[in-house]
């Protein structure tokens, strides 16, 4: 019996591959993406110039799309299909085959993108905002990657479905549950991106009309683009909330809690793209005071993850005999890598959340708009709390799935690799911060600005960035030096798939936090209600539109 | 025979394991950080707008 429990705990090696598929493309564009990162703060430092004709704005898309869609979108994409398979069972022949569908539509479209990057056609920065104009390729291979995407997600949704149907009158998996929720999330936003991308930049870039409209391309933008931000957290708050209680050795706070925060973000973080466009005509100011409060719900769910990881915390240590006020933070296993580098992000996500409610409160956005306090802000919530949770997971992960161990010399190097994050993210994403509160732009290469005295104030501040740029580069290396390690040359042996179980095993998450059309009717409400009469306004109130340019 | 051991009461403290004072500890905390921060940039924004 325990050898068959065992034996269904593993995810099938098949699934395993295609996970890894998606982790070997991730990786890869974490080292180049994380190189152009760094070649970025040595730019604004002033102290070097870039070399062989590279423009700065060129490595500012490539670190974007490399990064923020790319990396994150293969991550999350192995990570879900792995964590459903372990939890729901053994993907089908045909939903695995969906998966690789989608994996090399996303392939294909990656290397589009990234080729025409690389060949200077398509410096337009990762929000490719009009009236920068691509080639059309960089379109189109974006477009094959959401495409893909979506097919990955439809594997997920078949074995959810299939799951249920077995299932009848269960709640699903809590994972399995949680991947769903994101997947749904995903394909309700990039309906967005894909409509702005098919209908007004394809046809602008390949000279099928001359003009395109900036504000609705802008507004279908960040329709998709601040879902993505929750897109790239889920994942990771599936760890926060079912994984790590499992490798203290705890239990999870409150299944039914997990999955109620799950469907409030699915409900509230798609009708707030106008938190984005504050600064911005065309829209008006009462709809964007709308999105805002809107904007200020998904705050509940994350409180709701705050209080419930605490208590999951306080609760394994006082199991251990811990007394006062803190004293279970002693019993927790700092030594374990798996533990220690998603707690790091957590700590980050503090700062990063309060950065993102300071920049969503409508008038006070002046302060901030545009100003490299907002790249802080994002460095503080994806590029640590979410991608250190990512590389905790892909410490038990990888070898998992690769039939291989985390050795303790490796546990000890992720650990280092895990604090030199924290401090080189600490000096970058800080010195980003209090450089935006003194004016400093974001997304602009160095300059002098005609020697004018608030942009000599910004210097030291952007030193400090490039001091923590190197940091970061450094902790990438060794993330690829133990990524190689655990896919190739650790040694062979069991890594457990730690899959929390609620502390309450007698109370059943409540079934209409599986209604489907419920909550996804109330998320077409919600974006109806959000977005339709402010898209009237600004397709009746339209101008002529704007020609592409080419700015690089 | 008067026991003088018998009358001390030896009186241990016995926390509640279920006790989530900490996460109410730290929940205050963390929203008291919300606080301060949104507070300093709305002074800078009052201050310069």
């Amino acid at each position: 019996m325990n050898s068959f429990v065992e034996k269904i705990k593993k995810v099938d090696s098949r699934d395993a591959k295609l996970g890894m598929a998606h982790f070997y493309v991730a990786f890869i564009g974490l080292f180049i993406g994380g190189m152009a990162g760094l070649l970025q703060t040595l730019v604004r430092s002033g102290q070097f110039t870039l070399p062989a004709g590279i423009g700065y704005y060129q490595l500012l898309t490539l670190h974007g799309v490399v990064l923020a869609l790319v990396m994150t979108t293969y991550f999350i994409m192995g990570f879900q299909l792995v964590s459903v398979s372990r939890t729901a069972g053994t993907l089908t022949n045909k939903q695995r085959n969906t998966g690789w569908v989608g994996f090399w539509l996303m392939t294909i479209g990656t290397v589009m993108a990234a080729v025409m990057i690389l060949l200077n056609e398509a410096s337009v920065l990762y929000t490719f905002y009009a009236p920068l104009q691509a080639h059309a390729l960089f379109y189109v291979g974006l477009t094959l990657v959401i495409v893909g995407s979506w097919v990955s997600g439809s594997a997920i949704i078949m074995a959810y479905v299939a799951w249920r149907r077995k299932n009848p009158g269960q709640p699903s998996p809590l994972l399995t549950f949680m991947s769903l929720v994101n997947t749904l999330m995903w394909i309700v936003a990039t309906i967005g991106v894909a409509t702005t991308v098919l209908f007004q930049l394809l046809p602008w870039s390949l000279g099928l009309v001359e003009r395109v409209d900036v504000a609705i391309s802008r507004t279908l933008f960040w329709y998709f683009g601040h879902p993505l931000v929750y897109f790239w957290l889920l994942p990771a708050y599936m760890a926060w909330y079912v994984i790590v209680p499992k490798i203290i050795g705890g239990k999870i706070f409150s299944d039914s809690l997990a999955r109620l925060s799950f469907i409030l973000f699915l409900l509230f973080s798609i009708p707030v793209g106008f938190h984005h466009q504050l600064m911005e005509p065309g829209i008006d100011p009462a709809w964007k005071f709308l999105q805002v409060v809107l904007t200020f719900m998904v705050i509940i769910p994350s409180l709701m993850t705050a209080f419930s990881l605490f208590a999951t915390f306080e609760t394994f240590g006082r199991s251990k005999g811990a007394t006062g006020l803190f004293g279970w933070l002693k019993k927790l296993p700092w030594g374990d890598a798996r533990f220690l580098i998603p707690f790091i992000g957590m700590l980050s996500f503090i700062p990063g959340g309060a950065g993102g409610i300071i920049n969503a409160s409508n008038q006070m956005n002046q302060v901030i708009h545009n100003t490299i306090w907002v790249t802080g802000h994002f460095h503080l919530t994806v590029a640590t709390a979410v991608i250190l949770t990512f590389f905790g997971i892909s410490y038990w992960l990888i070898p998992h799935l690769t039939g291989r161990t985390l050795t303790k010399a490796m546990n000890k190097l992720a650990i280092l690799q895990g604090v030199l994050w924290a401090i080189g993210m600490t000096f970058m994403s800080g010195a980003m911060h209090f450089a935006g509160l003194l004016g400093a732009p974001r997304r602009s290469a160095y300059s002098e600005y005609g020697g004018a005295a608030q942009a000599a104030e910004w210097v030291p501040y952007q030193i400090a960035q490039a001091v923590g740029g190197s940091i970061l580069f450094i902790a990438i290396i060794l993330v690829l030096y133990i990524f190689i390690n655990l896919a190739f040359f650790a040694p062979k042996g069991e890594e457990e798939f730690p899959v929390g179980e609620a502390a309450n095993t007698t109370e059943k998450a409540p079934m209409i936090l599986e209604n489907w059309k419920l909550w996804l009717g109330l998320v077409v409400l919600l974006i109806a209600f959000a977005y339709t009469i402010p898209f009237i306004d600004l397709i009746e109130n339209a101008p002529i539109g704007s020609k592409g340019y080419k700015l690089w | 025979m008067a026991q003088p051991g018998l009358e001390k009461k030896t009186s241990t403290k016995v926390e509640d394991q279920s006790s989530l004072k900490g996460t109410l500890a730290s929940v205050f905390l963390l929203g008291f950080f919300l606080i301060i921060t949104w507070v300093g940039v709305f002074l800078l924004f009052v201050n310069r707008f």
